[in-house]
């Protein structure tokens, strides 16, 4: 199955790995008034976000040189590390952690190194947006987790982009 | 019926000897001002840290500005940019419009209850005199200390006020690096 890179796409439910599934920038996301979200949904939604920043940073290392490529290989060694932490965290909670895809449809066309670095800053922002999910959970130490993992995919999106920002994850109106 | 047994009240103390200051001596319950919830609290004081940081941009944006009108310029930033602006000051002046718009989001979620003593009186005292001379250094220790702050912060608040004390974390922390940190 191909899951489409897409900001608002559904997110997929506890536990599951089939259906209506997201890439990176859906997931739990920003929620609104007091209701917290499940854990296992929350973290689920950072693990399918984590799984396409790892295809996603295929792609766009293949694109660059350098240094750059080096800071891409690193992020890509540093989402693979993410993704087996969100996998044994799931599976902690006693759910089944949700499978990731052989192939990303990518959200625009990659074919140099400009929008390869705008592919790894959509990525980031993706990811941000999923780990802004864990800080709505009940439980603290997942809020913490979230905040600070966020925290470092904020730092990157705002390398691979150049600018940074003033709500990472949010989109206050 | 009302307004009758009300006109009759001081007519009433009157027969009995008392003024009517005398009637309202005793504790009154409706006088007290309300405890904040500690969500509130902790909020007023996030809105406090911000102004100061504000108050340090400021401070450190005219020192810069001066210098670049008078020395050398600093140069730009080795890490990411926050837009179109620049060298240091245009750097600087984003950062502060950031942190403008993380006090407007953070004061649009600050609801007092009627009597608590007014956010504007207590946030034109909070962030203190200007310093005269912010370094950068000092900019980066401020924004590592709220996005740490924030961070402890979080986890005792509603969902959607911990996800903006999270987003504004994160943001201080891609300030900490357009600093040069």
């Amino acid at each position: 199955m191909t899951r489409v890179m897409a900001a608002s796409a559904p997110a997929s439910g506890p536990g599951s790995g089939s259906g209506p599934v997201s890439g990176p920038g859906s997931g739990s996301g920003p929620v609104s008034g007091s209701g917290a979200i499940s854990a296992v949904q929350a973290l689920q939604a950072a693990l399918a976000a984590e799984d396409a920043a790892i295809f996603g940073y295929g792609v766009t290392g293949a694109h660059l040189s350098g240094n750059r490529k080096s800071a891409a290989e690193q992020d890509w060694t540093g989402h693979n590390e993410a993704r087996d932490t969100l996998t044994a965290m799931i599976s902690a909670l006693g759910a089944t952690p949700g499978a990731g895809q052989a192939f990303y449809r990518l959200p625009f066309q990659v074919n140099d190194a400009a929008s390869a670095a705008k592919l790894a800053a959509y990525l980031e922002e993706g990811v941000t947006r999923a780990y802004l999910g864990i800080v709505a959970v009940n439980d603290q130490r997942l809020r913490t987790f979230g905040a600070l993992a966020m925290r470092s995919s904020a730092e990157r999106a705002a390398f691979w982009r150049g600018t940074t920002e003033a709500f990472p994850g949010l989109s206050p109106t | 019926m009302l307004a009758a047994s009300a006109a009759a009240v001081p007519v009433l103390l009157a027969t009995a000897g008392c003024r009517s200051s005398d009637a309202f001596a005793g504790p009154d319950p409706l006088a007290g001002r309300p405890t904040l919830a500690p969500d509130v609290v902790a909020l007023q004081a996030v809105i406090a840290a911000e102004q100061t940081m504000i108050t340090l941009y400021q401070s450190a944006v005219a020192s810069h500005l001066a210098l670049s009108t008078t020395g050398p310029s600093a140069g730009p930033t080795s890490g990411p940019t926050t837009g179109p602006s620049t060298g240091r000051a245009g750097v600087l002046e984003e950062l502060l419009a950031q942190h403008r718009q993380h006090l407007g989001q953070l004061q649009a979620r600050l609801v007092l209850p009627a009597g608590s003593p007014s956010p504007q009186a207590s946030s034109s005292t909070s962030p203190g005199a200007a310093p005269r001379r912010v370094t950068i250094a000092r900019l980066r220790a401020a924004e590592n200390a709220s996005a740490t702050d924030l961070v402890r912060r979080l986890v005792s608040m509603p969902p959607a006020l911990a996800q903006l004390f999270a987003s504004i974390a994160a943001s201080d922390a891609t300030h900490v690096v357009a600093l040069g940190g």
